[in-house]
C-alpha cells in the first residue's frame, strides 16, 4: 500500500504505538507521520485512549481486589499436600521411562518400556496404602457447592448429619479421585460442605474422607460443621462465608473457629 | 511458587473479571491455575514465558467453570448482586469523584464483545500481541484490529 497518498489506518498507528510494526512496515509510517498532521493527531487520540482505558482499569478493578493473605495461606497448604501426595513414581516417572525407551529406539527396549509402563499403570489402579489418605480434598474435584437457600431456610430443617450418599455416586467419587478399586469401608463419602449449612447434592461437594485420617478425621469435620452452623442461627457468622470457610480449607476454618491448633482430645 | 503468586494473582483477577465469574470463583480458578502450575512444573515442562501459560490456563479454566456454572451464576445473580467481580454502581463517594466521562467510558468497556474486552484487559497486563494471540487463539492481525477498534470507541467516548 501507499502511504504516501492515503492516511494511516488506527491499526497501523496503534502498531506504531505499540512498537509492533514489521520491519517493512516501520520507515513507510514513519515517514507519512512525519508529514501528515492528520495522523499524528489520530495517533495521539490513540495514545489518549489508551490512557484513559488504563486510569479505568486501574480505579475501576485494582481498588476491589481482595486482600490476598487467606488465598496465599491456602494455596501455601494446597500446595504442601500436592506435594506430599504426588506420586513421582506415577505419570511423571511413567514418561521419563517413555522417553528413555524412546531415546533406545530398539524394539527390544521399547516392549520393555511397554512392560514398565503397564506395571506401573497397575500399581495406580490398586489403592494406595499410603497416599490415599485424605484429609482434605482436592479443590480441583470438589471445590464444594451450595444450594440456593437463605439462613432462615437453612436453620428452619433439622440438623441433617452424614446424609446418606448414593452407592452410584460414592462409586463416582471413588473414580474421580482415582481410587476406584480402594476398600469402600476405608473412606466415608463425605460432603465438603455439609448439608446442614446448603452444602449441594453434587459431585464437587463430594470426596472420600479416610477413616485412617487419625488427626483430621471426619468426626473433627463434624464437630465443626456443628459449630458452624450454631454461629450461623446465631447470626454471628454468614451463611455464605460459613460455606466459603468450610470448603476452601476445612482444617484451618477449625483452627480458627475452635481457636487450636489441633482438634480437641476426644477425637483422637 | 508463592512469589509467582503474589506477583501475578492481581493481574489474572482483573483479567478474569471479564468472564463474568463471582470474585470467590475468580480465586478458585486462581487457585486452580497454581496448582497446575505446580504439576507442569513437577513434570519437568518448560519454565519459558511462565506469565502466558498462567493467563492462557487461567483464560482456559475460566471458561470451562463459567460453562459449568452458568446456571448456578445466573441464580445467585438475582440473588446477591454484590457479589459480582464488577460492581454493577459506584458507591457515593465514587458518585462524586467520577466524572461523567469516566462513567461513559466505563460503560463501553463493559460493552465491547467479550473478545475485545480480554484483549484490552490482557494488553493492560502487558503482554505482547504475540502472547495475547496465543491465549485467545487469535491471529496477531486480529489481535491488533480488535484493539484498534476498542480505542477507537474509547476515544470516541472521550470526545463526547
Amino acid at each position: 500500500m501507499s502511504y504516501e497518498d492515503s492516511h494511516l489506518s488506527d491499526q497501523q498507528l496503534l502498531l506504531d504505538v505499540e512498537g509492533e510494526l514489521s520491519t517493512r512496515d516501520e520507515k513507510p509510517v514513519r515517514s507519512h507521520l512525519d508529514a501528515c498532521w492528520k495522523c499524528r493527531a489520530r495517533r495521539l487520540e490513540i495514545e489518549n485512549a489508551i490512557a484513559d482505558f488504563i486510569r479505568i482499569h486501574q480505579r475501576e478493578f485494582d481498588v476491589k481486589l481482595p486482600p490476598a493473605a487467606g488465598r496465599r495461606a491456602l494455596l501455601k497448604a494446597q500446595l504442601a499436600q500436592l506435594s506430599a501426595t504426588t506420586p513421582r513414581s506415577g505419570w511423571f516417572v511413567l514418561t521419563r521411562r517413555l522417553d528413555w525407551a524412546r531415546a533406545a529406539a530398539g524394539l527390544g527396549l521399547a516392549v520393555l518400556g511397554l512392560l514398565v509402563a503397564r506395571s506401573v499403570v497397575g500399581l495406580q489402579s490398586r489403592p494406595r496404602p499410603q497416599a490415599a489418605v485424605f484429609s482434605i480434598p482436592d479443590s480441583r474435584l470438589t471445590p464444594g457447592a451450595a444450594v440456593l437457600a437463605s439462613r432462615q431456610a437453612v436453620c428452619a430443617q433439622a440438623n441433617t448429619k452424614n446424609k446418606a450418599v448414593s452407592v452410584a455416586l460414592q462409586r463416582k467419587v471413588f473414580e474421580e479421585y482415582g481410587i476406584a478399586g480402594a476398600e469402600p469401608q476405608a473412606y466415608e463419602v463425605d460432603y465438603l460442605v455439609t448439608p446442614a449449612l446448603g452444602g449441594a447434592d453434587d459431585i464437587r461437594n463430594l470426596w472420600p474422607h479416610s477413616y485412617s485420617a487419625t488427626v483430621w478425621n471426619a468426626r473433627v469435620k463434624d464437630d465443626l460443621e456443628d459449630r458452624l452452623r450454631d454461629m450461623v442461627c446465631d447470626g454471628s457468622l454468614d451463611l455464605a462465608e460459613a460455606q466459603q470457610e468450610i470448603a476452601g480449607n476445612w482444617i484451618a476454618a477449625y483452627k480458627k473457629y475452635f481457636h487450636a491448633d489441633q482438634p480437641v482430645e476426644k477425637h483422637q | 511458587m508463592v512469589a509467582l503468586f503474589d506477583q501475578f494473582r492481581g493481574p489474572l483477577l482483573r483479567y478474569l473479571s471479564n468472564f463474568g465469574l463471582a470474585a470467590a470463583d475468580g480465586e478458585e480458578v486462581i487457585q486452580e491455575v497454581f496448582l497446575s502450575l505446580f504439576q507442569h512444573l513437577h513434570r519437568g515442562k518448560s519454565r519459558e514465558n511462565l506469565r502466558g501459560w498462567l493467563f492462557r490456563v487461567a483464560h482456559n479454566l475460566a471458561l470451562k467453570r463459567r460453562y459449568r456454572t452458568r446456571r448456578e451464576l445466573e441464580a445467585r445473580a438475582k440473588a446477591d448482586a454484590g457479589d459480582l467481580a464488577i460492581d454493577p454502581g459506584p458507591s457515593p463517594e465514587a458518585q462524586v469523584v467520577n466524572s461523567q466521562t469516566q462513567q461513559r467510558l466505563l460503560a463501553v468497556v463493559e460493552a465491547l464483545p467479550d473478545q475485545c474486552r480480554r484483549c484490552l484487559f490482557l494488553r493492560a497486563e502487558g503482554l505482547r500481541y504475540r502472547e495475547i494471540a496465543g491465549i485467545l487463539d487469535m491471529s496477531l492481525g486480529a489481535v491488533s484490529l480488535s484493539l484498534a477498534r476498542s480505542l477507537a470507541r474509547i476515544a470516541r467516548a472521550a470526545e463526547r
